[in-house]
C-alpha cells in the first residue's frame, strides 16, 4: 500500500504566481525586469539558470574556446535543443531574430564544451511571436526529462511564459554557468 | 460504287461512330452538382485518426481519418493551433478536438476552444470556450483525456503553472480549473477519477465530483526515480492498468484500485546483454497495448542513453502475463507512434513526426499490408476512433 498525504498544492508555488501576476498587472514587463536586475545586482542573489531569459546578451567567445557552427545541429550546445536555431534564423545562439520576443523561462541543458573540457548550463530560450522559422531543424535529448520535469523537458513550447504567447519561432542556446 | 454498297458502307461507318467514337455507348452520364459525403454512423474497427500538429505550420494542425484496410483517407478535420490530438468518446457520434486561435493568425487575442464534430459529417456542430492555458507540447498520450464514462473532458495546462481544466460534455460547458502545482498530464483511472505524475516522481490522484469540481485530492509517495531512471510520460492502458516504460526499459505498470494507485512490481523489456547492446524504447507514442490478447507493442532503436525519442524499425511484441517477448516485427520504415486497432484480427498502425506517411501492418503475423502517402506534415499520435 502506498503511502498518501493530502494534497494542498505548493505553497511557495502559489505565493510566486500570486506575487507574478499582480505584479504584471502593475508594471511593465521592461521596467520590471530592469528593478529586478538592478536589485539582484546590488544584492548578490544568485539567479537560477531558468530565469536568465532575459540577462543582456554578452559577444560571442573566441571560436577557439566556442568550436562549431551554431548553425548546425552537431554544434555542442545543441545537446539538448529541440526547434529551429536561431543562428539560422536572423537571431544568433544567444539572441532572438528582430520582431520577437525571448521567453523569459525555459529549460536547461547540460552540456559539454570538448574546446576546453568543462559542462556548461545551456539555456535553451524560445524566440516568440511569429510563425515558425522553419530552418535548422534540430532535436538532440541529452539529459532532456519527461514532462513532468519541465524545466529538463525540450517538449514544451517555452513561449507560454512569454509577453506575445505561444507563437514560437526559434530557439537559442545561451550560455549561463558552468555545471559543477 | 452502287447504291447498295454505298449503303452498306454507310451503315458501317455509323455502327463504328457508335461503338468507338467519343460519342459512343459508354458516355457518361451528367453528375449531380454540389455532392458532399458522409461516414456511416458507426466507425470500422480498422479506422485510424493521425493526427497532425504541423510543425512547419502551427496555425493549421489537421487530424486525417484513415481507413487501413483500403489505404483510403476518409476525411479530415481543421484543428487550429499547437494541435496535439482529437478525443473520441464510446458512443462515437461526436469528435472533441481542444484548439487554440489568434485573432491575427499567430497573434493578436488567444482563444481555447474544445471544438464539437459531427462523427458521420465531420463539421463542427459545437464549441465550448475554455481559459486560454492549454499546453502547448509536443503531442502525447496524457495531454488530455477522456474520464472513463466520457462526462468530463480533461485537458492539461501549462502557462507555466499547471492545472487541468474540466470540461462537462453533457452541459457542453467549461466547468473549472483544478491545480496541479508541481504534477503533470492526465492519466484517467475511473469516471470520476485520473492521476497525474509529479516531478520528485510521486502521483498526483485527483478524484472528481458528479459536478465535475474537485472531490478530493491526495499525492502518493514517490513511486519513480527520476534521477536515476525516469518513466517516459508516454504510457498505455489496460483495463485499470497503466504501462509505462523507463528511459533505460523496464515497464512499470501503476493500477487504479478502490484505495487509489498502486505500483505493482515492474519487468524489464530488455535482457541485460540487450541493454549492453544499446536497444531502448523511443518515439513519441512508443507503446501500444492490445487489450483482449494482452499484447504490449514497444517501439525499439540501437541508441543507448539521450535517444529516447529516437524513432525505430522495430516493433517488440511482449506477452503481458508472462512478460516474455512473443515477437519481433520489423517495420518498412523508421516510426515514433504505434497504435493497434482492438478487434480480434487487429491491425498495426506506424508512423513517424520526421515523414508524412502511415504504415500499416498486421499486428499479428507483423506483415507489413500497405503505405498511406502524404498525410499533413508532421504526423505524431495516432488514435482510434
Amino acid at each position: 500500500m502506498t503511502a498518501r498525504v493530502p494534497y494542498a498544492g505548493n505553497p511557495l508555488d502559489a505565493f510566486v504566481e500570486r506575487m507574478t501576476r499582480d505584479l504584471a498587472r502593475r508594471v511593465s514587463r521592461r521596467s520590471f525586469l530592469g528593478n529586478v536586475g538592478a536589485l539582484l545586482f546590488t544584492t548578490g542573489v544568485p539567479l537560477l539558470p531558468v530565469a536568465r531569459g532575459a540577462a543582456p546578451t554578452a559577444a560571442r567567445p573566441e571560436a577557439a574556446a566556442d568550436p562549431g557552427d551554431p548553425q548546425t545541429c552537431e554544434y555542442w550546445r545543441h545537446c539538448a535543443i529541440d526547434g529551429f536555431l536561431c543562428a539560422c534564423c536572423g537571431g544568433s545562439i544567444q539572441s532572438c531574430p528582430p520582431g520577437t520576443e525571448a521567453s523569459a523561462i525555459t529549460w536547461v541543458g547540460t552540456c559539454h564544451n570538448p574546446a576546453d573540457g568543462h559542462d556548461y548550463i545551456v539555456s535553451y530560450n524560445d524566440c516568440c511571436g511569429k510563425s515558425q522559422c522553419g530552418r535548422c531543424l534540430c532535436n538532440r535529448n541529452e539529459g532532456d526529462k519527461p514532462l513532468y520535469m519541465p524545466f529538463k523537458s525540450n517538449d514544451y513550447n517555452w513561449c507560454a511564459g512569454s509577453k506575445v504567447g505561444i507563437a514560437y519561432h526559434c530557439s537559442t542556446a545561451r550560455v549561463v554557468g558552468v555545471a559543477k | 460504287m452502287s447504291r447498295g454498297r454505298r449503303a452498306w458502307a454507310s451503315a458501317a461507318l455509323a455502327l463504328s461512330a457508335c461503338l468507338c467514337g467519343p460519342r459512343g455507348w459508354a458516355q457518361i452520364p451528367a453528375e449531380p452538382e454540389g455532392v458532399v459525403e458522409q461516414l456511416p454512423a458507426r466507425p470500422a474497427p480498422h479506422w485510424v485518426w493521425v493526427n497532425d500538429m504541423a510543425f512547419f505550420a502551427f496555425p493549421d494542425g489537421k487530424a486525417f481519418l484513415v481507413d487501413g484496410d483500403s489505404g483510403r483517407m476518409l476525411g479530415m478535420l481543421s484543428t487550429g493551433y499547437s494541435f496535439t490530438s482529437v478525443l473520441i468518446p464510446r458512443t462515437g457520434a461526436v469528435i472533441y478536438a481542444p484548439e487554440i486561435y489568434f485573432s491575427r493568425g499567430t497573434r493578436g487575442t488567444r482563444s481555447d476552444v474544445v471544438t464539437i464534430y459531427d462523427a458521420t459529417r465531420l463539421e463542427p456542430v459545437g464549441e465550448i470556450e475554455i481559459p486560454p492555458k492549454r499546453a502547448s507540447l509536443m503531442p502525447m498520450p496524457g495531454a488530455q483525456a477522456l474520464t472513463d464514462d466520457d462526462r468530463f473532458l480533461l485537458i492539461y495546462n501549462f502557462t507555466p503553472s499547471q492545472s487541468v481544466t474540466v470540461v462537462d460534455t453533457h452541459s457542453r460547458k467549461f466547468v473549472g480549473e483544478i491545480e496541479t502545482a508541481g504534477c503533470a498530464l492526465v492519466y484517467p483511472t475511473g469516471p470520476r477519477s485520473f492521476f497525474s505524475i509529479c516531478g520528485d516522481g510521486a502521483l498526483l490522484e485527483t478524484t472528481l465530483t458528479d459536478a465535475g469540481t474537485l472531490a478530493r485530492r491526495e499525492r502518493t509517495a514517490e513511486l519513480i526515480d527520476v534521477l536515476k531512471d525516469p518513466l517516459s510520460e508516454k504510457g498505455v492502458r489496460r483495463g485499470d492498468t497503466w504501462l509505462f516504460a523507463s528511459f533505460e526499459g523496464v515497464l512499470h505498470p501503476l493500477r487504479a484500485t478502490g484505495a487509489g494507485v498502486e505500483a505493482q512490481p515492474t519487468w524489464p523489456l530488455f535482457t541485460p546483454q540487450e541493454l549492453a547492446q544499446h536497444w531502448r524504447t523511443g518515439g513519441l507514442q512508443h507503446l501500444a497495448v492490445h487489450g483482449a490478447s494482452g499484447r504490449l507493442f514497444a517501439v525499439v532503436h540501437q541508441g543507448g542513453p539521450g535517444t529516447h525519442k529516437d524513432p525505430g524499425e522495430q516493433v517488440w511484441v511482449y506477452d503481458l502475463a508472462s512478460h516474455k517477448r512473443m515477437q519481433t516485427i520489423t517495420t518498412r520504415n523508421k516510426i515514433g507512434s504505434i497504435q493497434v486497432s482492438q478487434d480480434s484480427q487487429p491491425l498495426l498502425f506506424g508512423c513517424s513526426i520526421d515523414s508524412n506517411r502511415l504504415d500499416i501492418y498486421d499486428a499479428t503475423s507483423g506483415k507489413y499490408l500497405r503505405t498511406v502517402e502524404s498525410l499533413g506534415l508532421t504526423p505524431t499520435v495516432l488514435v482510434l476512433p
